[in-house]
């Protein structure tokens, strides 16, 4: 196949201050390029990235009218892309850039030099091979409707929607319960500061860190939907059409960006038989003592079942957690923490109880842990080393059965009140969710964000907050919802993304419509739709995240990605494998 | 290189995310390697291709590795598992054709993980310089000169050409100017009468035809179109014209390398319960069942139960057949793309395998082999003294001997599919009907059968596209209305691009086509109990 002429390439290698010119002898090199025929200028310079070397390539790109241009240089992500935008302001398309590593890929890691300069050659002739054939393209511009959906309306959605809201964008708020809040609603104290502190829905007004419910239903910007769930998220980056299920009615409406804040469930005890949850009213987990609490100030704790006080009262750590068997393998982060604030309490109100902390590890991530820790151990805290194997009802009367792994004796301690430490999962409909969205799911099922480091365009406008991604504390839900909002303001601000057009192409004449292409993309990019009387595929180009797997899988090789064709590769794999004189 | 020492060449595939800056931190850190490997970056694992890895192996690589994501890391979700599944069919493939598993390498890792990628590249370059470089010669700058040995006079007077009264009659039958206006049998040769050599460089209608002989069997001068075609892409191919295949050129490299190659492994196949030999009269030429197995591996064909029932078949009969491991594709789909040099270099090898074994007869099971044996070999290397037949020619006389006991149980309904390669093309259509009649089937013949059968669509590779779908949908459609209980393939191609419309049309309503579909030589001994 040859390569098609006319198409004017300008080569310059770069020698890094010394780097690469001490192990490639670039004389050689420059000679071995300048005999292609579409190269017209091949030239050398010291340092191509800096102000002077980005001159030097503007000058010769107008001097020698070149289409393209080739480098052979260091890292294309980072010196490529200071070159790509200076040679693209002074007016060449930027998709017909092409950088060769010969510096990380060749001059570093081959100690002979004759044998690096050959590689060099080798290297650079597949980048040729690759630049002839890649096409001009512009960027697509995708504009972003200025409003956004956050789903869930716990912390980290009402810190998120807040935030958005009060930029000055709309902000839809879904929520599958009646009220605000979460399940942080129902605390009355958070650990470790025992008090208001970082979240608590009580009303102060000198608070300045809590997302308050009122000021959520307060703020015009933000449209609640309460008993309602989403039905379906169709459309893409931009442009997402909504529908909601409110009370049996459906309800529609458009958004740019997607906020997930679906937050997390607790762990249903049920699962572990031997903690005979549903037997015994007074084994509960640390949310139904949070209602017990309620009341505790004036009247003291009273146990569920008779209302007597609990002489004896025993927590339970890692109950789902930690549990490959039962429950989920990861471990939630926050049950050691409000474990031992529980205890705290109780031994605050009631000196006479006796408490005891069952626990594998004690893990406290965070700050104050380790005071808090201490403290509890002086209020007279009983941590015991050994997770909790059952417990029972003998006649009555609640028996913890566990083994105290530091001392080697097995504990049958009679309790008056077991407290469940739940761990956390992936609430109620996340899977369905995450798919709808195309979110991956990690190893523990909850949603898994994109890696933070990538640019934005790249998530396709769909962001995750809060304990959706993993379990974490109120506090750090918040946080993370206020930096995602921050992101996508961002973009809502400007109004638009620009996006790259690393997409798949059809070629329709060849097409024939099979499908097998629709159903590799896992991002539902492929429609097979008819076209002149024919079936086809058509690519929206919103959803193509350009990866190439359908290509890979196309039979016929009618679908290809944009700059990464299979006419591209081969020739430059061929280059790759020659013998270079 | 010039310090003796055997470098290997290893392509290396990395993925833009984690592969790629995986590289470029080992290199960032010194940590040298040999200069022959090669980087080469794509989005995703998930591009890779399988006919890349294939042609770089034909290119002469030593190595090829893919480096990308952890599994469950893929920036694209699941590329990276595309990628290993198609790795694992790829690996299968290698040890096939005789290059070896272990050329084949993956590593799924971090950006941060250049200990694993350089690991990796060095263990791969140990064990590479112990196995030695690749048996295929690395390509050149300089293209290797094609060549032809018939030139386009010649070829118009062996195929009788210059016969040719532009009648037009295999344009009315031509199955694919049916659907492609621009198509004509008839032109393509007036074009070379013409003497218009240089647009062969570069005409891409020749590559259209789908060979299936409709013409030959209609022309009233008995023009061989077929064998001008192919005289016509072996001119073309030499000037570098190349044809677009299917699977991008996969199966091509494949025959390729098996020209060259000495290790292979073609038996592994082969179950416990059935008798083979190293010698002895029959030679079963079995064909690449296997690798096509490997090759579309998610489609669930099991075609290498056909290369095992024809043994058991003849096993029935009394008949221990030869079944070699030197032998090496039949090379149909190279000679039908013109690459007539390295189809010659297949069949020389497996005129030395027939011959080493000591055979008279040899039987086929696939019609593709039959006719490249029968017709294109003996073309080229004269008459060669072997009696060669259809596995269903040689039960039929078999059968006629009384060796082979054809009763079986239960009545059952078919339509069977003549190909091209053993209807028109070789003239055998009786012998598969009546092993299927002694046996208690009723054929419920399609109104198109015989010498009018409708090919398959797709010929060596080359003509998938919207006429190959229309044939393919209307000679399902045509099957599914004889109200037959299922449809008989004998050849494998005939089977993949059947099945493929079958199962992966968007067109027509699956009930208007959706027939049982079974290889007739499978189906055959399954009715006998085999």
């Amino acid at each position: 196949m040859n390569p098609e002429k006319g198409k004017a390439i300008g080569v310059y290698l770069c020698a890094e201050g010394g780097e690469i010119r001490n192990k490639i002898d670039l004389e050689s090199l420059a000679e071995y390029l300048r005999q292609f025929d579409d190269v017209v200028d091949v030239g050398i310079h010291n340092e191509l990235s800096s102000r002077e070397g980005v001159d030097y390539l503007i000058g010769r790109y107008l001097e020698k009218k070149l289409d393209r241009i080739l480098i052979g240089g260091a890292v294309p992500a980072i010196q490529g892309m200071v070159i790509q935008r200076s040679l693209s302001l002074a007016g060449m398309n930027k998709y017909l850039f092409e950088m060769v590593n010969l510096r990380e890929q060749c001059a570093w890691v081959t100690p002979n030099k004759k044998e690096a300069t050959q590689k060099s050659k080798s290297i650079m002739l597949a980048g040729l091979e690759r630049i002839r054939r890649l096409v001009p393209l512009e960027d697509v511009i995708v504009p972003v409707k200025n409003c956004v959906l956050v789903i869930g309306g716990g912390v980290a959605g009402m810190a998120a929607a807040l935030q958005v809201a009060n930029a000055g964008f709309k902000v839809y708020l879904v929520e599958k319960e009646k009220q605000l809040g979460g399940r942080a609603y129902r605390l009355e104290t958070t650990f470790p500061t025992h008090n208001c502190g970082i979240c608590c829905m009580a009303y102060c007004k000198e608070c300045i860190f809590t997302p308050k419910i009122d000021e959520v239903h307060d703020n015009h910007n933000i449209e609640l939907l309460f008993n309602a769930e989403i039905d379906q998220i169709t459309g893409g980056f931009g442009n997402r059409h909504v529908k909601v299920k409110q009370n049996g009615e459906s309800k529609e409406f458009d958004v740019g960006i997607v906020i997930v804040a679906t937050g997390s469930k607790t762990f249903d005890p049920n699962k572990i038989l031997a903690y005979n949850y549903d037997k015994n009213k007074d084994v509960i987990t640390t949310m139904e003592f949070v209602d017990l609490m309620k009341n505790a100030e004036k009247s003291g704790i009273k146990r569920p079942s008779d209302g007597k006080t609990p002489k004896t009262v025993n927590i339970v750590l890692c109950v789902g957690s930690r549990d490959q068997s039962h429950g989920n393998l990861h471990c939630s982060l926050v049950c050691c923490t409000y474990a031992i604030g529980t205890a705290k309490e109780i031994r605050r109100l009631q000196p006479d109880t006796e408490v005891y902390v069952h626990y594998i590890d004690l893990r406290g991530p965070y700050r104050g842990f380790e005071e808090f820790y201490n403290e509890a151990r002086e209020m007279g805290v009983q941590f015991v080393r050994g997770k909790v194997a059952e417990i029972i009802n003998d006649d009555g009367q609640l028996v913890v059965r566990a083994e105290d792994t530091d001392s080697g004796f097995l504990l049958s301690i009679k309790s008056d009140l077991v407290i469940l430490a739940v761990g956390q999962e992936p609430s109620l409909g996340s899977d369905k969710l995450s798919k709808m969205l195309h979110v991956q799911t990690d190893v523990d099922k909850f949603m898994k964000d994109v890696n933070p480091m990538l640019p934005a365009d790249i998530r396709r406008g769909v962001y995750i907050a809060g304990c959706a991604k993993g379990p974490k504390g109120i506090r750090y839900s918040i946080d993370d919802a206020k930096s995602v909002a921050t992101e996508a303001i961002e973009i809502l601000k400007t109004g638009f993304v620009t996006m790259d057009r690393i997409a798949a192409l059809v070629n329709e004449e060849r097409c024939r419509g099979c499908g097998r292409c629709a159903e590799a993309c896992v991002f539902k990019a492929i429609e097979i739709v008819e076209k002149n009387g024919r079936k086809i595929a058509q690519v929206n180009e919103l959803l193509c995240e350009g990866c190439g797997v359908c290509s890979a899988t196309c039979c016929n090789k009618s679908i290809d990605i944009t700059n990464y064709r299979s006419s591209q590769i081969i020739p430059s794999i061929r280059s790759l494998i020659l013998e270079v004189e | 290189m010039e310090s003796g020492k055997f470098e290997p060449t290893i392509l290396t595939f990395t993925c833009n995310w984690c592969g790629y800056p995986a590289v470029s931190l080992t290199g960032l850190h010194h940590l040298t390697y040999g200069p022959g490997v090669k980087i080469m970056r794509v989005m995703c694992t998930g591009r890779v291709d399988p006919a890349f890895v294939m042609k770089a192996f034909e290119y002469g690589a030593d190595g090829v590795a893919l480096v990308g994501c952890r599994m469950d890391d893929c920036r694209y979700s699941e590329g990276n598992k595309r990628a290993k599944e198609r790795v694992e069919a790829l690996q299968k493939v290698l040890r096939y054709i005789g290059l070896g598993e272990s050329r084949l390498r993956t590593e799924w890792i971090s950006a941060s993980e250049k200990d694993k990628f350089h690991d990796l590249i060095n263990t791969m370059s140990h064990d590479l310089a112990a196995l030695g470089p690749s048996p295929m010669p690395k390509v050149t700058t300089e293209e290797q000169p094609r060549f032809n040995k018939k030139t386009i006079d010649a070829l118009v007077g062996d195929m009788a050409a210059h016969n040719c009264v532009e009648c037009g009659k295999c344009t009315s039958v031509c199955p694919v100017a049916k659907t492609n206006k621009d198509f004509s049998p008839r032109v393509i040769v007036l074009k070379a009468l013409e003497g218009v050599s240089e647009s062969l460089s570069k005409d891409r209608d020749i590559w259209e035809c789908i060979t299936c002989e409709m013409c030959n069997s209609m022309c009233p001068y008995e023009v061989d179109y077929s064998g001008f075609i192919q005289g016509v892409r072996a001119e073309a191919f030499r000037l570098g014209n190349e044809p677009e295949c299917s699977q991008g050129g996969l199966l091509n490299s494949m025959m390729r390398i098996m020209a060259v190659t000495e290790k292979q492994d073609r038996l592994g196949w082969v179950p416990e319960d059935v008798k083979i030999a190293e010698k002895g009269d029959t030679y079963f030429f079995v064909g690449c069942a296997q690798h096509l197995d490997a090759v579309f591996f998610d489609r669930n064909l099991n075609l290498v139960k056909s290369s095992i029932s024809t043994i058991k078949l003849l096993n029935h009969a009394g008949v221990v057949p030869v079944v070699s491991n030197q032998e090496v594709c039949c090379g149909h789909d190279l000679n039908w793309a013109g690459d007539n040099e390295n189809f010659e270099k297949l069949m020389d090898r497996n005129l030395e395998a027939v011959k080493n074994s000591g055979a008279k007869r040899i039987v086929f099971a696939c019609p593709e082999c039959y006719r490249t044996w029968k017709l294109d070999y003996q073309d080229l290397a004269g008459d060669l003294d072997y009696e060669m037949m259809h596995v269903t020619e040689y039960l039929a006389e078999l059968a006629k001997d009384g060796k082979i006991n054809l009763e079986a149980k239960g009545k059952d309904t078919v339509t069977y599919q003549d190909p091209c390669r053993l209807g028109r093309h070789l003239g055998v259509y009786e012998a598969p009907r009546d092993l299927l009649n002694l046996t208690g089937v009723e054929i419920k013949e399609m109104a198109n059968n015989r010498d009018k059968s409708t090919c398959c669509g797709v010929s060596a590779w080359l003509t998938c596209g919207n006429a190959a779908k229309q044939m393919q949908i209307e000679r399902l459609t045509e099957a599914k209305g004889t109200g037959a209980d299922r449809l008989l393939t004998m050849c494998p191609k005939c089977r993949i691009h059947l099945d493929c419309a079958a199962t992966k049309q968007t067109d027509v309503e699956k009930s208007q086509l959706d027939i049982p579909m079974e290889d007739y030589i499978t189906y055959l001994a399954n009715r006998l109990g085999l």
